[in-house]
């Protein structure tokens, strides 16, 4: 264990850039919070997406304790936690990102993700719960306005996309802005309404889809396990203490930052919402439903999550 | 033939055979990618693998070119000081930076070999909408790094026979294709 | 050991070794291994695997193996050969022509391309060897090739200046139109440098002579040499403004452009494009284990604190708003020396950006003067990678020596080119402002 007087200092990797609101509101708190609660005794040194490691190697080097800390979005430990893939957010499963907060914090997912990442040696601590929502050159207004778009997706989402009968293909972040000027695809997600405009793709594509494809704890701490257990038991909770308190805090916050963001681009850019009519969400639903299934058959715990998630659902009156 | 000779001609051999069938990728790429354009361009169904195949087969053919381009001496160096020495005092300098070179490839190995261990004990995907396996990108890591370490080897056994004037190695003038230098 | 001193003897080794002929990749690699074990110990070498792997999953870089690809099938089967003859029977009276004219190539692959290294490479293949042929001076000849091949960051498309809005969070649109009028600025200054040049010193660039200038229907007849190059470009550009390719497919487009010249000309042969493909093969792994071992040492040096070492430098900084700009551009200059663009962008913006904004200036403009700061740092020694990419093309006698030496009036003007910039930002925030 480190001695009362030592200070520590721990390398951060994140998956923000140094320019995102994340990386301000979410990692600098951190750093700032722990500063104080430890009396400047526990230190965090940041580095920005991809400095050190990119996202999907930074789960590998927090297991090997290259690095005490890390960010990531769930869907980089995919091969690591068969959980992942739920974590990253089940289309059209959730409606509000309160329901999600209370299936991570109350109903216990969050336990169940703390549980298999400490099979890698990793502390797994949510940052926020959040949406990912489309953006589009034209409004959908059909079925057939739905199934004609080219979008640019990845991972899960673009699976489910495709199956549900859109053409989605997966393009690189640095040319998704030419590739929607364009009219090499029609539509995209990048988070939701912040992570779009920090891409600039509102300049190029002027609608604004809602609902969320899906709502999940998109953004989530990795601490090594071991260097979390050399602390003095007493910052060892103050780390986990101050985690659990950022979950709320950024959930909210972030919400918020959302609705102002959409406020302004509204206003200054002309950008409108068009919402998936409802045939389209129904149809969208029951497609999404085999995805889940899927998720399902990737593990005994990823089984147990869904079944608990499906549960939940019904308790909430969607399914 | 001495065992040195063998191992020198051998691993050149090597490098030059995986060099001139992974050379080849690049009509692949083409093919993939031009395919793909028509594809969501003409048929407006854009494929989900077509660029990820693209990808990974650019990962792998700029991995493991390290071998061959040293068997060419296409790695390039700055010979402000090289164009001014004697074959022997160039060799001989060679050998004594080839320690950095073993720093780097072998560190880069071990990693290499421990990372691609690691995604195939999984068997590792690449969780796209394609999903295919990825462990052999990250094999071709170490595999490629390893022809770069055999060819490193290789020059260094050519640089010890000019530097020490030994009968295992004499050098000719390249005959390779291509003017690079 | 503090940061400054580790930059000293990390940037000390790096020219050591390098002056001894150790080829760049093993150098940066090296040292970044010599470097991560001492100040983090040995399984920081994971880095180094893991950066190589991150570079190998870019899809951008895809471009590259294909721009070579196209431009030596373009110069193996003739087509780029009549291009030059071509240029010579209309521009040859003309000192310098032919260096103007292999600009205008440049300026035209910049449009084409967001990344550095396939024009470098493309340009060295086709112009070069034209040039020398026809009594260009060789440090005119790969001064111009090294200077309008680093034009593609700056013209847009460009990867940086998309790279740059993403962590600036400013408009990537408006930093695309931002780039136009200096990049015809840059080739503006390039061209009224070679023409003055080639007048006071006409053996640099030398005009054809008179008896050999050719006749109107032979110059008529010539003229058929652009119309496959043009229809390549068209294929490309137009692929990309026409939405039908990224930028990086368009590379894809440009090949396929090249094969159809090929056939044209009755070139397309096994032989031909088998030995294209082998040295296309040889001169992109080239270019990426340079990139391998310049991520891996970029990410070394930030593992160290260089961003510590950016806000420190920065607190030392007196003398108001403009002297503080200079001094970013002049610690960007030098960083440029020694590392890769996108590493610079990582360890300085951070900084910067905030000063920059609440100094009150336009971060767009910053950008641009960024961007071409960038771009000279392509181009200076001892590490511009664009240096080594012409290394890795130019004929046996050409020396590193002779590549070094070349840059020089280009990185003057580029510094020119900043400075008017400075003074007239206009440049830069005029075609923005008129678009968003
Ligand atoms: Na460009
Ligand atoms: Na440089």
């Amino acid at each position: 264990p480190v001695a009362a007087q030592d200070t520590v200092t721990w390398k951060v990797q994140a998956h923000w850039p140094a320019a995102s609101s994340s990386y301000t509101d979410s990692l600098k708190r951190l750093k700032r919070v722990l500063d104080e609660r430890t009396d400047g005794q526990l230190q965090l040194k940041l580095y920005e997406a991809g400095a050190l490691f990119s996202a999907k190697e930074t789960f590998n080097a927090v297991s090997r304790g290259i690095l005490e800390m890390g960010v990531i979005s769930p869907g980089y430990a995919q091969d690591k936690m068969s959980l992942a893939g739920i974590a990253s957010g089940l289309p059209f499963a959730f409606r509000n990102v309160w329901e999600v907060a209370y299936f991570h914090k109350n109903l216990g997912f969050e336990q169940m993700l703390r549980d298999e990442a400490a099979e890698h040696g990793v502390y797994w601590s949510t940052d926020k719960v959040f949406t990912t929502e489309m953006v589009v050159k034209k409004p959908i207004n059909s079925w057939e306005d739905f199934t004609s778009l080219k979008i640019r997706s990845s991972g899960a989402l673009q699976k489910f996309l495709t199956d549900a009968g859109a053409s989605a293909s997966y393009i690189p972040g640095s040319e998704l802005y030419s590739a929607l000027d364009s009219g090499i695809v029609d539509g995209a997600h990048w988070g939701a309404v912040q992570g779009a405009a920090s891409m600039s793709l509102y300049e190029v594509a002027k609608y604004h889809v809602k609902p969320a494809l899906n709502i999940a704890g998109t953004d989530v701490f990795l601490i090594n396990q071991k260097a979390l257990n050399k602390l003095p038991e007493d910052m060892q909770k103050i780390v986990k203490d101050t985690l659990n308190e950022q979950f709320w805090i950024r959930t909210n916050e972030y919400q918020f930052k959302e609705r102002k963001t959409l406020a302004t681009i509204q206003a200054e850019q002309g950008v409108k919402i068009t919402k998936l009519p409802e045939d389209v969400q129904a149809k969208l639903t029951e497609a999404a439903k085999e995805t889940w299934e899927e998720e399902g058959k990737r593990s005994e715990k990823a089984q147990k999550a869904l079944n608990m998630l499906k549960d939940y659902l019904a308790d909430l009156g969607y399914l | 033939m001495n065992v040195l000779t063998a191992f020198i001609t051998g691993v050149t051999r090597l490098n030059d055979f995986v060099g001139r069938w992974l050379a080849l990728l690049v009509f692949v790429m083409f093919v993939l990618l031009i395919g793909e354009v028509g594809f969501r361009y003409l048929l407006n169904a854009p494929t989900s693998w077509t660029n990820e195949l693209t990808q990974m087969l650019f990962g792998v053919y700029a991995v493991m070119s390290g071998g061959y381009i040293l068997a060419h001496k296409g790695h390039v160096n700055v010979d402000l000081l090289h164009s001014h020495l004697s074959p022997r005092k160039r060799a001989l300098m060679d050998i004594a930076t080839s320690l950095l070179f073993f720093i780097f490839t072998l560190a880069l190995l071990w990693f290499g070999i421990d990372m691609a261990r690691e995604s195939m004990a999984s068997w590792e995907t690449s969780y796209s909408a394609w999903n295919p396996p990825i462990w052999p990108v990250k094999l071709a890591i170490p595999v490629g790094t390893g022809l770069l370490v055999l060819q490193g080897l290789a020059k260094l056994l050519e640089d010890i026979a000019i530097a020490f004037n030994l009968d295992y190695y004499r050098p000719v003038s390249d005959t390779s294709e291509g003017e690079q230098s | 050991m503090s940061i400054e001193v580790l930059t000293l003897l990390f940037f000390g080794s790096l020219l050591f070794f390098l002056l001894l002929g150790l080829p760049l990749t093993f150098v940066l690699g090296g040292v970044s291994v010599v470097f991560l074990y001492f100040t983090w110990g040995f399984d920081s070498f994971y880095m180094v695997a893991s950066q190589i792997l991150g570079t190998m999953n870019s899809f951008t870089l895809v471009a590259i193996p294909l721009f070579v690809f196209m431009a030596m099938v373009l110069e193996r089967t003739g087509v780029a050969k009549d291009l030059y003859r071509m240029m010579h029977l209309w521009f040859g009276g003309l000192r310098g022509g032919l260096a103007i004219g292999t600009l205008v190539i440049c300026a035209v692959f910049a449009a084409m391309v967001g990344i550095s290294g396939a024009a470098v490479v493309a340009m060295g293949t086709i112009a070069l060897p034209s040039m020398l042929e026809r009594g260009y001076d060789r440090k005119m000849a790969l001064g111009v090739i090294n200077t309008g091949g680093g034009w593609g960051i700056l013209i847009p498309p460009s990867i940086l200046m998309i790279l740059y809005a993403l962590i600036t969070g400013v408009s990537v649109g408006q930093m695309f139109a931002a780039g136009v009028m200096p990049g015809v600025l840059l080739m503006v200054l390039t061209v009224v440098y070679i023409l003055v040049r080639s007048t006071l010193q006409p053996h640099l660039a030398p005009a054809l002579p008179p008896g050999e200038r050719g006749t109107w229907p032979e110059k008529f007849r010539a003229l058929r040499a652009v119309l496959l190059p043009i229809g390549v470009v068209l294929m490309v550009l137009g692929s990309i403004i026409g939405g039908i390719t990224t930028p990086t497919e368009a590379a894809a487009m440009g090949v396929l452009g090249a094969l159809i010249s090929a056939a044209v000309y009755r070139q397309f042969k096994w032989s031909i494009m088998h030995e294209a493909a082998i040295r296309t093969f040889k001169l992109t792994g080239m270019i990426m284990w340079i990139l391998f071992a310049a991520h891996a040492f970029s990410a070394a040096y930030q593992s160290m604190g260089a961003q510590d070492l950016i806000e420190g430098l920065m607190q030392l900084i007196p003398g108001g708003p403009w002297g503080i700009i200079i001094a970013m551009m002049v610690i960007v200059f030098f960083l440029a020396m020694v590392l890769d663009p996108v590493g610079i962008m990582l360890i300085t913006l951070p900084v910067f950006m905030p000063i920059v904004k609440s100094l009150g200036f336009d971060p767009i403009w910053f950008g641009i003067l960024f961007v071409i700061n960038m771009e000279i740092g392509y181009k200076t020694p001892p590490f511009g990678f664009n240096l080594f990419y012409l290394k890795g093309v130019v004929p046996p006698g050409i020396t590193m020596k002779d590549i070094y030496g070349s840059v020089i009036p280009f990185v003057v003007i580029e510094i020119l080119a900043i400075a008017i910039i400075m003074v007239f930002p206009e440049i830069a925030t005029w075609l923005p402002g008129l678009f968003f």
